[in-house]
């Protein structure tokens, strides 16, 4: 049985067709790292199973088709040679692959590290009150897959390897439909004829991750409550006005009639009346807050006051969902807006539509999943991991890019998406970082890291550069990369390894050359004998 | 202040001038300039940056030093009405620029007016385009062009506290030295001011005048000339011997630029596509010599010659896309042990590799459109596969060395990068083939198409991975262009093989 196996595999026919799948899928691996990055072609093809299954075919077909031809004959000799020493080869890559460590160091100046940071991803969750820390292995796949994991009421389920976030608008719950109908969120397009920009702002307290105000450039934008409009239309003469936030109206002071009266240092205020007698402070040119004795904002006021003056003097626009103001010609207009109907703004050509506008959504970043694209050896989009979970039936999102913290069991638990990593025997210092660059010229020369490390005999100081590696201890560190920390200060990355499989594949390589040298110095004589019968045949 | 004493000082006596060359002139080819991180001649440095802005070597009858030079002086604000043009070839940049079908070029001084609306049609141009790549090279030109024109891309040596300082022509002159000179004595002041840069500098570092004698040599025209006169000693006049002195006067040729190129640059000449193309020339022809020699094959030699024909026109006339420019190396690269030999050995397997395929498709061609006997295509299918032999051997070598290199320098024997994993691809090609011919499973006219065909993936990995996947560790060698040259090499040798495979057949059923 054994030989007819042996015979199959060690056929011509089937290393041909091992070399030329093995070939095939190494071409589309190039492709597909040129187009979407070195981590997706090695998760798509160079790590993944089938294709270490064909490495695997291409050992068998290499070790059957030698044992075939044994006992050995001499004509051959080049022949073994080459097919054990790639057999060699094969053994000293399992090796590096099943011990082997490949990580990075990232070193700060002048602060000690020892965390060799790997490639795997992991999900790290950290129990705040009890100091417990689990992690849990990603899968190291190409495409989005669903771990189906549970882990003391928290399940795992879809991770996305590479993704990105899109903005959904879900509806309110029940809590937040019976209150407040002002707590609006809008999406708006700016343009003019060089740039755009598409913006969402929410003032709904459960868009987590949008904001009530954005700066563009010069521009400050504020989105705010829908009752607050008509008072931007009043031409009062302080040009202030208060906002009750429980009862969702704005008045003036000349409307109720209230005295603006002003301090020594010429700053303005005024007292206000609650309907329970209550008397409250503003410092409008201070803060909107009403102020205590010493100055303090009493935030929880329901009350608040607004100098339109204060932003009368830089741009700023301000939305209210279907409503706009802003301060120009010595005046403030206050105009619809719709997405039918753009607003012309007064800076730089700016106008301004709306594109939705919703009271009973909200709008909430959720990660898809994208095929990656990459430019310049730099993915620039689909960067994003995340992992869906669900906990007390309430689904969440983590990233790599923001870990989430949840109170679960009344414990505080935050969860990350993070490299693995492993600890150093050994601390390691960056006492300095060195770029030296060609003569007159910014482009760099050499990176070099003056490092301390220290070890049980005591501290030690190394230079590492490019093609000049330190090796401590089985572990070797290689110059790889740099990145600045201030303006003069830089900090290392250095790449650390350990490759027990060394040895092992030098070995292979050095036969590989030796066995295909001796093997073509065999063949030689053929030649001769071809040039004898084509010299008779042209004699003839 | 000192510079606008300087102008107002020099502007007196050259203004009469008008518009003479002033102290510009051939003779200061031999000053040394500090530019892109090295010492060179300005000779080179005012070719390449002439060439650069106006796609030639001089502008009409003045040479690239004197234009340089005058263009360089407008630095000083002074009169000139010496202008360079700008060619202009996209069609798009052409109909924005609203110049003529005729005659598209555009002066320098056009363009510098027009950069803001070139920078605007830059940045409206979302996607990568050739109109995007047009606009980019016309602002490269217009940035470069500038920094002449302000008299700042010239460098001076100059002794500052007893080190080599090198000072922006603008900076360059002491203008209290200058205001003591008088009329045209001023000006050959400046010239001899400028003249004491090289003596100061050359007795320090006199590389730069070595580069002077390599650039004014112009070896690789006469390693063609030699080149073609080896192959028509052989092919006209039947005279091998000839044929072989030519070409050992070429292998000297090549030696001497190869010498110099190393002595100019200090490392080994394999680190941009321009020397790898010169250098998988000249192994070739140093494989063909020893193997001819070996094998007692005159054949060899001949291939060789004719894939040197190939390389040599490519370094002359492909100069858009090989440039030969002598720039200091990236920091992963500064090791000449591995550099000069696995980098080599690649490149000398590729030329081992080219053999093979010149055969394999001059047999191709001969019985497509000629004959050949069974015995002649027998014998030369196997001085194909000689040539295999010795590629593939050399190939893994040199993959190995790599690996070892990358296992030294970055922590891993092997990581799937693309040039890396290329070079691997064209080994699993090669060594199917092989196993397909050593035990005759492939027959002769399959094998002789097989070999003709793999050279394509040769191709890929030393110009496709640079042209059309641009990615990876290896980024050191990347060009811009080049994919047109990559994809017309493809098409035409599918051609040869199709035409090939489809006249055999007529042949058969005839």
């Amino acid at each position: 049985m054994w030989k007819k196996i042996e015979k199959k595999l060690g056929n011509l026919k089937f290393a041909v067709v091992v070399i030329g799948l093995f070939t095939l899928a190494m071409i589309v691996g190039t492709f597909v790292e040129s187009y979407q990055g070195t981590e997706f072609a090695n998760r798509l093809i160079y790590k993944s199973v089938p294709f270490m299954i064909l490495q695997f075919c291409m050992f068998l077909s290499i070790y059957c088709a030698t044992t075939l031809r044994l006992p050995p004959r001499k004509k051959l000799y080049g022949f073994y040679l080459i097919h054990s020493a790639l057999i060699i080869t094969f053994a000293g890559s399992f090796i590096t692959w099943y011990a082997g460590v490949d990580g990075n160091i990232t070193l700060y100046p002048n602060s000690p590290s020892k965390k060799i940071s790997l490639s795997e991803d992991v999900l790290k969750m950290s129990y705040h009150g009890q100091g417990k820390v689990v992690t849990f292995a990603l899968p190291a796949n190409a495409f989005a897959s669903n771990l189906n994991e549970v882990y003391q009421g928290i399940a795992l389920n879809e991770y996305l390897p590479y993704s990105e976030s899109k903005t959904q608008w879900v509806a309110n719950t029940n809590s937040q439909q019976g209150s407040d109908q002002g707590l609006t969120s809008s999406s708006y397009f700016i343009s003019n004829s060089n740039v755009s920009q598409e913006f969402t702002l929410s003032i709904n307290p459960a868009a987590t991750e949008f904001q009530p105000a954005t700066e563009m450039g010069p521009l400050s934008v504020y989105y705010l409550h829908q009752s607050m409009a008509p008072c931007f239309q009043e031409t009062n003469p302080s040009g202030l006005f208060f906002w009750d936030s429980e009862k969702n109206i704005c008045f003036t002071p000349e409307e109720r009639k209230i005295p603006i009266k002003e301090v020594n240092s010429k700053k303005r205020f005024l007292a206000l009346k609650d309907e329970q007698g209550i008397v409250s402070v503003y410092f409008p040119e201070v803060s909107p807050w009403p102020l205590t004795q010493d100055l303090k904002n009493i935030q929880k006021s329901n009350t608040r006051i607004f100098s339109k003056r204060v932003f009368q003097e830089k741009p700023a626009l301000f939305l209210f969902g279907k409503k706009l103001a802003f301060f120009s010609d010595e005046q403030w207009h206050v105009q619809q807006i719709s997405k039918e109907k753009s607003i012309d703004l007064p800076w730089m050509g700016f106008s301004l539509s709306l594109l939705r506008h919703e009271h009973a959504l909200y709008p909430e970043r959720v990660p898809h999943y994208i095929t990656p694209i990459q430019k310049n050896n730099e993915l620039i989009r689909g960067a994003q991991k995340a992992l869906s979970l669900k906990v007390q039936d309430k689904s969440y999102w983590v990233t790599d890019q923001k870990p989430i913290t949840l109170l679960i069991d009344e414990d505080k638990v935050t969860f990350e998406i993070i490299k693995k990593s492993i600890n150093l025997p050994f601390e390691f210092n960056l006492t300095r970082f060195q770029m030296n660059k060609d003569p007159g010229t910014n482009n760099p020369a050499s990176y070099e890291s003056f490092v301390r490390l220290f070890t049980k005999d005591g501290p030690e100081n190394h230079h590492i550069y490019m093609n000049n590696p330190l090796k401590h201890r089985g572990f070797t560190f290689y110059q790889a990369s740099y990145f600045p920390v201030d303006d003069t200060n830089f900090g290392s990355v250095l790449s650390a390894n350990v490759d027990q499989g060394r040895p092992i594949k030098y070995l292979g390589s050095l036969l590989l050359v030796l066995g295909a040298i001796w093997h073509f110095h065999l063949n030689k004589r053929n030649l001769n004998k071809l040039k004898l019968k084509r010299q008779k045949v042209a004699s003839a | 202040m000192k510079n606008y004493l300087l102008v107002l000082l020099l502007s007196l006596p050259l203004t009469v001038l008008g518009n003479t060359n002033y102290f510009c002139q051939n003779a200061l080819d031999d000053i040394p300039i500090q530019q892109g991180g090295r010492v060179m001649p300005l000779y080179v440095h005012a070719k390449e940056s002439i060439k650069f802005l106006t796609g030639k070597s001089s502008v009409g009858k003045v040479s690239a030093v004197e234009a340089y030079c005058l263009l360089s002086i407008k630095g000083f604000g002074l009169p000139q009405s010496f202008e360079i043009q700008a060619p202009i070839e996209h069609e798009k940049l052409k109909d924005f620029l609203k110049l003529p079908d005729r005659h598209p070029k555009i002066s320098f001084d056009q363009l510098v007016l027009k950069k803001r609306d070139l920078i605007r049609q830059y940045q409206m141009e979302k996607e990568e385009s050739s109109y995007k790549k047009a606009l980019n090279k016309a602002l490269n030109r217009v940035k470069i062009y500038q920094d002449i024109a302000a008299g700042t891309n010239w460098t001076l040596a100059k002794p500052i506290d007893n080190k080599v300082s090198w000072q922006p022509f603008v900076n360059f002159f002491d203008a209290q030295a200058v205001m003591a000179q008088v009329g045209a004595a001023r000006s050959e002041y400046l010239y001899r001011e400028i003249v004491k840069s090289r003596d100061y500098y050359a007795p320090i570092n006199g590389t730069f005048l070595l580069e002077l004698k390599y650039a004014k040599a112009h070896l690789i025209g006469w390693a063609l000339l030699f080149t073609l006169l080896a192959l028509g000693a052989k092919v006209l006049f039947k005279n091998p011997k000839i044929s072989l002195g030519f070409t050992i006067i070429n292998i000297v040729i090549l030696t001497v630029f190869i010498i110099l190129r190393v002595l100019i640059s200090g490392r080994a000449p394999v680190t941009n596509m321009y020397e790898t193309v010169m250098f998988s020339g000249y192994g070739a022809l140093l494989i063909g010599m020893i193997v001819g020699h070996f094998k007692k094959e005159f054949i060899f030699v001949m291939i060789a010659l004719a894939y040197n024909v190939l390389t040599l026109m490519m370094l002359i006339f492909a100069d858009g896309m090989l440039n030969a420019h002598i720039s200091p190396l990236v920091p992963v690269l500064r090791d000449n042990f591995w550099l000069s030999t696995h980098v080599s050995c690649i490149i000398i397997s590729y030329g081992a590799l080219a053999l093979s395929w010149i055969l394999a498709n001059g047999i191709i061609i001969r019985k497509t459109f000629f004959s050949i006997s069974k015995q002649d295509e027998n014998y030369y299918s196997e001085l194909i596969y000689t040539c295999l032999k010795i590629g593939t051997t050399l190939l893994a070598a040199g993959i190995i060395l790599g690996g070892v290199w990358a296992d030294y320098s970055w922590g891993r024997f092997w990581g799937w990068d693309p040039k890396e994993t290329w070079s691997l691809i064209v080994l699993c090609i090669y060594i199917a083939i092989l196993h397909g011919r050593y035990t005759s499973w492939i027959p002769n006219k399959r094998f002789i198409q097989l070999v003709a065909a793999a050279f394509m993936s040769v191709m890929m990995a030393w110009f496709g991975v640079n042209y059309i996947l641009a990615t990876g560790l290896h980024s050191y060698g990347f060009s811009q262009g080049g994919a047109v040259f990559l994809f017309s090499f493809f098409a035409i040798q599918i051609a040869i093989i199709f035409v090939g495979s489809n006249f055999g057949k007529k042949k058969k059923i005839g």
